[in-house]
C-alpha cells in the first residue's frame, strides 16, 4: 500500500464530502443544534449559579444520539454505491491503484470529514458554553467529543459495508437509514418490551442493550462525565459493581470492534465484488 | 477543690509525657497555655479546664484506644492538633471522646482518627471550627468523624469534615448544625431519633447521602448547599419518617436523587415543607413513595432533573400541595403558557410522562435514559392518549418564571479559559481538516481522480 497514494485518495474523498449537500446539511444541522441546547442549559446556570454542564451534557448525548449516527451511516452508505452507480469507481479502478488503496483512502477521506464535522459542532458550542460560565470540566468535554467521534466511525463502518454490500445507490441509502431506524429507535423500543414481558434480569438487560453501538457511546459517556452510571438505575449500579473501572475497557474494546468489524467485511466484500 | 482560677503557661517546649502532668498540677478552672511540641497521649481530663494549643501542639496517640478523654463537665480544649486513635469500631475508639457536660471543642485539627469528636452524655456542649480528617480505610471500616450521642443543646458549628462515615446527632435534641463542610463520606449528616433541629448553610458534599433524617419532628433546612451526593442509595436529603420539617433555600444539586421522602410526615397533623429549593441535575429531582401525603411545594425551582418527580413503586403524589396561596413551583419542563400576565401559567403541570411511569414500576429502564427511543414512547404516548398514564401529581399554578434565591456557601465558578481554549481548538482543528481536504499535495488543485493518481505516481 502506497501511503501518498492513500492521502492523495483521502483528500479527493474529502473535498466529495465538502461538495455534498446532505452532508453539509447534517453538519449544519449538528452545529445549529448543539448551539442552541448550549443556550438553552445556560438559562439554567443561570439560576443554579452553578456549572450545569451535566445537563448540557446529557442534552448533547441526546442530540449526539440521533444526528451523528444518522450523518455517518448516510455518508457512508453513499460511498462505494453512489460512486459505482455514477462509474467514477470503475474508472478510478483501472488505474494502478490496488483496491486496498482506494478502500482505505475512502475510509480515511470520510472519517476526517466527519471529525471535522464533530469538532466543528463541539467547538461552536463549546465557545458558547465557555463565554458564559456555564461548562464543566474541559476533559470531560474533550472526552465527550472523542467518544462522540469513534460513535460516528463506526457508523461510518457500518454505512460503508452497506454500501458495498448494495448494487445501487438508492438501496445502500434506504439501507443506512433503516439501520440509523432500528439503532436510534426500533432496538431500544423492542428491548424495552422484552425486558417487560420476559422479566430480564438486570444483567442480561446490561449486555443485551450493549449490542447497540450508541447505548454504548452513552454509557461511556454518562461514566465519564459522572464517574458513576447512577443515572442508568439498576442496571448502571449493577454494571458498576459487577464491573467497576474495567467498564471503561469493555465499553472501549465494544465500540472498536463496531468500527473495526464492519470496515473489515466491507473491505472483504468490495475485495470479491466483480462489478465494480 | 476551691482554688483561685489562673492561667499557667507551661515552659517546657519538648515536655514528652508533661502534659498529662500539667493537667495533673493545675487546679479547677484553670487556664492551661500549651506550647507547640509533640506530646505523647493518650490524655484523660478529669477536671474542669481550659486546655490552649499555641502554635499547634500536638497530642500523638499510641494507635490504642482513644487520644484524648474528658471525663469532668466544663472542659476547653482549644487549638491542638489530635491524632493517631485505635482502630476498634467496636470500641469505637477517638480522638477526642467527651463523656461530661458542657465540653468545648474548638479549632482543634483531627487526624489519623478512626471516630473524630465522640460526645457520649455530654449536653450543652460547643464542637466549632474543628477539621477532621478520618484514616485512609475502606467505608466499612471507618468510624464516625463527629457523633454526638445522648447530647442535647449541642451547638455543631463551622467544623470541616473529610473522609470518615458520618456525622451522626442521636438523641441529641435542641442542637444546631450551621456553617458546616462535611464531604467524601457516608452520611454527611445524619439525625437519628433526635428533635428539634436548625441545619442552615452547610456545605455537604461528595457523600453517600447529604443530610439523612430519620425519625423525629421538628427540623429546618435552611439554606445548605448539597451537591454531588451519589452510590446505590444516595440521596441528597434523605426523609424517613420525619414530621414537622421545613426545607428552605437549599440547592440540591447534581444527587443521584436530590430529596428522597419514605412516610414523612408520619404524624397525623404534621406536615412537611418545601418552600423556594431549587432541584437542579439531580437524576431524579425527588422521590416519594407512593401514597405519600401533607407535603407541601411552593416556590421551588425544578430544574432538568433527569426525572423531575418519580413515585417509587408506582402510584400518585396527588395528596399533597403542589401550591399554596395560588403559587406553585418553576418547572424546566412546563410547556403551558401564560396568557393573562399574571406569571403564573394558565394550565397545571401535571406529570404523567408514560416512561417516568413505567420507571417507577420497573426501575431497570432507567437504563434507557437519555435514548431517543425514550422521547419517541412519550410522544406516542400523547398522541395516542389511550396509553397515557394517569397523572402523578399536578401543579395548580406553575411559576413561569424561576423565584430568587437566597446565596448559599460553596459553589465555584466554573473554569472558563481553560474550557474557551478547547472549544476554540476543536474549531481551529475542523477548520484545519477543510483547509487540508481544499488543497492537493504541494499546494496544487487537482480537477478530477485521475490526473490526481497520476501526479503522485510519478513524483
Amino acid at each position: 500500500m502506497n501511503i501518498t497514494v492513500i492521502w492523495t485518495l483521502a483528500q479527493k474523498e474529502l473535498r466529495d464530502a465538502l461538495r455534498n449537500r446532505w452532508f453539509l446539511l447534517y453538519t449544519a444541522a449538528f452545529v445549529g443544534l448543539s448551539l442552541a441546547l448550549s443556550y438553552m442549559s445556560l438559562a439554567g446556570a443561570g439560576i443554579a449559579g452553578f456549572a450545569g454542564f451535566g445537563r448540557t451534557a446529557a442534552g448533547l448525548i441526546n442530540l449526539v444520539l440521533l444526528i451523528i449516527p444518522l450523518m455517518a451511516l448516510t455518508v457512508g452508505a453513499q460511498s462505494l454505491a453512489h460512486e459505482q452507480e455514477q462509474g467514477t469507481l470503475a474508472y478510478l479502478l483501472a488505474q494502478p491503484v490496488t483496491r486496498a488503496e482506494v478502500f482505505a483512502g475512502k475510509y480515511l477521506g470520510l472519517a476526517m470529514s466527519l471529525l471535522a464535522s464533530v469538532g466543528l459542532g463541539f467547538g461552536i458550542a463549546g465557545v458558547v458554553l465557555a463565554i458564559s460560565d456555564g461548562a464543566g470540566s474541559p476533559a470531560a468535554y474533550v472526552g465527550l467529543m472523542g467518544r462522540t467521534y469513534l460513535l460516528s466511525l463506526a457508523m461510518l463502518s457500518v454505512g460503508v459495508l452497506v454500501s458495498a454490500m448494495s448494487k445501487r445507490g438508492g438501496v445502500a441509502i434506504g439501507g443506512g437509514l433503516f439501520l440509523w431506524l432500528t439503532f436510534v429507535f426500533l432496538g431500544d423500543l423492542g428491548l424495552m418490551g422484552t425486558a417487560l414481558t420476559m422479566r430480564l434480569s438486570v444483567g442480561q438487560l446490561l449486555w443485551l442493550s450493549l449490542l447497540n453501538p450508541l447505548q454504548v457511546f452513552k454509557m461511556a459517556a454518562i461514566l465519564d462525565i459522572n464517574a458513576t452510571l447512577d443515572l442508568l438505575g439498576p442496571a448502571g449500579i449493577y454494571a458498576m459493581q459487577e464491573y467497576g473501572q474495567r467498564l471503561r475497557i469493555i465499553f472501549l474494546a465494544l465500540m472498536a470492534a463496531w468500527i473495526v468489524l464492519p470496515a473489515l467485511a466491507a473491505y472483504a466484500r468490495f475485495q470479491m465484488r466483480g462489478d465494480f | 477543690m476551691q482554688g483561685i482560677a489562673q492561667t499557667t503557661q507551661a515552659s517546657t517546649p519538648y515536655g514528652h509525657a508533661t502534659l498529662q502532668a500539667l493537667i495533673d498540677a493545675a487546679k479547677p478552672g484553670d487556664t492551661v497555655l500549651v506550647p507547640a511540641g509533640v506530646y505523647v497521649g493518650p490524655i484523660q481530663i478529669d477536671k474542669p479546664l481550659t486546655l490552649e494549643g499555641r502554635l499547634w501542639p500536638v497530642i500523638q496517640g499510641d494507635g490504642q484506644g482513644n487520644v484524648v478523654a474528658i471525663t469532668a463537665p466544663n472542659v476547653t480544649l482549644r487549638g491542638f492538633v489530635v491524632r493517631g486513635s485505635g482502630t476498634s469500631l467496636d470500641r469505637e475508639d477517638s480522638a477526642i471522646r467527651a463523656s461530661a457536660p458542657n465540653s468545648v471543642l474548638e479549632n482543634n485539627r483531627i487526624e489519623d482518627a478512626l471516630f473524630g469528636i465522640y460526645l457520649e452524655r455530654a449536653a450543652d456542649s460547643i464542637v466549632r471550627g474543628n477539621t477532621i480528617y478520618g484514616m485512609e480505610l475502606p467505608l466499612s471500616r471507618r468510624g464516625d468523624g463527629l457523633k454526638i450521642f445522648y447530647s442535647p443543646r449541642t451547638l455543631v458549628e463551622g467544623n470541616v469534615m473529610r473522609n470518615t462515615r458520618d456525622a451522626i446527632l442521636w438523641y441529641s435534641p435542641d442542637s444546631p448544625v450551621r456553617g458546616n463542610d462535611f464531604a467524601d463520606g457516608r452520611y454527611g449528616l445524619h439525625l437519628m431519633q433526635s428533635d428539634r433541629h436548625v441545619i442552615e448553610e452547610n456545605i455537604l458534599r461528595n457523600n453517600s447521602v447529604g443530610v439523612y433524617v430519620m425519625y423525629g419532628s421538628g427540623f429546618e433546612l435552611r439554606r445548605n448547599l448539597i451537591i454531588n451526593n451519589r452510590g446505590p442509595s444516595g440521596y441528597g436529603v434523605g426523609l424517613k419518617e420525619a414530621n414537622d420539617v421545613l426545607l428552605e433555600g437549599n440547592r440540591i444539586l447534581s444527587n443521584r436523587v436530590g430529596v428522597y421522602s419514605d412516610g414523612s410526615p408520619l404524624r397525623p397533623g404534621s406536615t412537611v415543607t418545601y418552600r423556594n429549593n431549587l432541584f437542579a441535575y439531580n437524576e431524579i429531582g425527588l422521590e416519594m413513595l407512593p401514597n405519600t401525603e401533607r407535603n407541601r411545594f411552593h416556590d421551588n425551582i425544578f430544574l432538568d432533573n433527569g426525572q423531575q418527580v418519580t413515585v417509587a413503586g408506582g402510584g400518585d403524589l396527588l395528596r399533597n400541595e403542589w401550591a399554596m396561596d395560588g403559587r406553585g413551583n418553576y418547572w424546566s419542563d412546563y410547556a403551558g403558557f401564560d396568557a393573562d400576565g399574571d406569571a403564573i401559567g394558565d394550565l397545571p403541570y401535571a406529570a404523567k410522562s408514560l416512561y417516568d411511569t413505567l420507571t417507577g414500576v420497573y426501575p431497570e429502564l432507567r437504563l434507557f435514559q437519555l435514548s431517543p427511543a425514550v422521547d419517541a414512547l412519550d410522544l406516542a404516548a400523547k398522541a395516542f392518549p389511550l396509553f397515557a398514564p394517569q397523572p402523578r401529581l399536578s401543579d395548580p399554578a406553575p411559576l413561569m418564571q424561576p423565584p430568587a434565591l437566597p446565596p448559599t456557601p460553596g459553589l465555584e465558578p466554573a473554569p472558563t479559559t481553560a474550557n474557551l481554549i478547547v472549544a476554540l481548538v476543536m474549531v481551529a482543528a475542523a477548520l484545519f481538516i477543510v483547509w487540508a481536504g481544499r488543497r492537493g499535495p504541494g499546494g496544487r488543485r487537482y480537477v478530477n481522480v485521475g490526473k490526481t493518481h497520476r501526479a503522485t505516481a510519478r513524483s
